[in-house]
């Protein structure tokens, strides 16, 4: 199967889910986990920064043009689109322990709320303030990551068994190809 | 494909450039068709898809929301069953106190006609022992002013009188038991007898016998009967009204007549009593007794 059509899907499926279930949980604390970052996550962790960048966009892009409108277009796109590049920049090393993809998956969360409150700022959104980030930033990064086993595994098992994974060789390693990233 | 080829930079500068484009145009006052068709294309999209979705994730919402409330709703129900417990019992004590409000407003009405100062006591139990007897248990005692052989009444009529008294509490011995025995008096005629109690535990609503010490006497069904009053009122006041005859039994060549009386008191179901602690100046003859004469139940 191809790969982005394979990591399309997968994204759609989380994209979908997030908004029809997960958002609409009465969640404590009215911070429900960001099921779209996790799956963007784990798919640019199997594929690349192309793919990962591209699925980012688009994942952000639906999530901007869904119906609850609550910010302007775009900006989710643009910080998920940056977080898929960079997170496909990384790879997965492969002495890489079960850990790796939590902890960037972690990072990821916590970049990926900096930056959609960072461009807030910038637009001049009057409920982003540094209070507001102070106390919706942990409890978003600790709910996504209660849940990121149930999205990482899973993805992270499809990418690898319905796709030959040709990608992940010594020589392809960032660390090996003898190229600083970015 | 390289991890970070100019190709790959050029794709996320190209994707980062539109992102830009659509935050801004987005972010500009007043309405863009981008923005607006874009969001309209959204909302066709996901509506259906999002109630679909909905309606398949029903269960595992509302399991989500049953889960999430479960600790505060075991909590939830115990609050709301202590709550029915405390309004069921403040509605029984509301009937209650209406109950007894009418009692006792009967006692003070009977206290009031006779004149007998009493002392309002609640029956608390009925406890006898093997059965034998027919005492009740009242909440009153010496401190309250109670002492042995004092009558006790209740809104209508006599109930019998103080056996034994303990600081709080005091015994009382009814009319229906088989060893209490009352000085009598048919209402309206001089006629005087001997009230005795006839009833065992089985058969409670067994009559009084009424013995009348002149044999000649003219007794009929339905007069009534009083007290006739003890020396210094003890044990038991004038005026009393006892029961009402039910019968009366020939007994030819006999010395005495005897009647079947039916007690006004209802001694299965006593609940507000009164302890008359003082006898009354005078004796209230037949003033105590109801309205009503015995001629209406003829």
């Amino acid at each position: 199967m191809n790969r982005g059509l394979l990591a399309g899907l997968l994204v759609a499926a989380a994209v979908i889910v997030q908004i029809t279930v997960v958002n609409r949980l009465p969640m404590p604390w009215g911070v429900a986990p960001d099921l779209v970052v996790l799956t963007v996550v784990a798919v640019a962790l199997r594929t690349s920064a192309v793919a990962g960048a591209l699925s980012g966009f688009v994942a952000g892009l639906a999530v901007d043009v869904a119906p609850p409108a609550d910010h302007e277009l775009g900006r989710y796109a643009l910080v998920l689109c940056l977080a898929g590049y960079l997170v496909g920049l990384l790879r997965e090393p492969l002495s890489s322990s079960w850990r790796w993809p939590y902890g960037v998956a972690a990072a990821a969360i916590t970049g990926v709320s900096l930056g959609y409150a960072l461009v807030g700022v910038v637009l001049g959104d009057p409920r982003i303030s540094l209070a507001a980030v102070a106390s919706i930033l942990p409890v978003s990064v600790i709910m996504t990551m209660i849940v990121s086993p149930l999205v990482i595994a899973p993805v992270s098992w499809v990418m690898r068994s319905l796709v030959p994974d040709d990608l992940i060789t010594v020589g392809d390693v960032s660390w090996a190809s003898g190229r600083n990233r970015l | 494909m390289r991890h970070d080829s100019p190709r790959a930079r050029t794709l996320l500068a190209i994707l980062l450039a539109v992102c830009l484009a659509l935050l801004v145009l987005d972010s500009r006052a007043g309405d863009n068709p981008v923005g607006v068709g874009a969001r309209a294309a959204g909302a066709i999209a996901f509506g259906p898809l999002s109630s679909a979705v909905a309606t398949v994730a029903e269960p595992l919402s509302s399991f989500y929301t049953t889960l999430t409330r479960a600790p505060g709703a075991a909590r939830h129900i115990e609050d709301l069953e202590r709550r029915n417990a405390d309004l069921a019992a403040e509605v029984e004590a509301l009937q209650a106190d209406g109950v007894r409000s009418a009692e006792l407003a009967d006692l003070f009405t009977l206290s009031g006609l006779g004149g007998y100062e009493i002392v309002p006591a609640q029956a608390v139990t009925r406890a006898t022992g093997q059965g034998y007897s027919q005492t009740i248990t009242l909440d009153v005692g010496e401190r309250d002013g109670v002492a042995a052989d004092m009558t006790v009444i209740n809104g209508e009529g006599l109930v019998g009188r103080v056996m034994d008294v303990t600081s709080r509490t005091s015994t009382v011995l009814l009319l229906t038991d088989s060893s209490a025995s009352v000085g009598a008096r048919m209402a309206g005629s001089k006629e005087i007898g001997v009230v005795s109690g006839s009833s065992h535990a089985i058969t409670e609503d067994a009559p009084l016998n009424f013995e009348l010490l002149d044999a000649t006497a003219t007794v009929k069904t339905g007069d009534r009967v009083v007290t006739l009053g003890s020396h210094d009122g003890a044990p038991f006041v004038p005026g009393v009204p006892v029961g009402k005859v039910r019968s009366v039994e020939d007994t030819p060549g006999a010395l005495s007549r005897t009647a079947l009386v039916t007690p006004f008191v209802d001694v299965s179901r006593l609940d507000v009593v009164g302890v008359v602690v003082a006898a009354p100046e005078t004796d209230p003859r037949d003033s105590v007794l109801p309205d009503d004469p015995s001629k209406g139940d003829k």
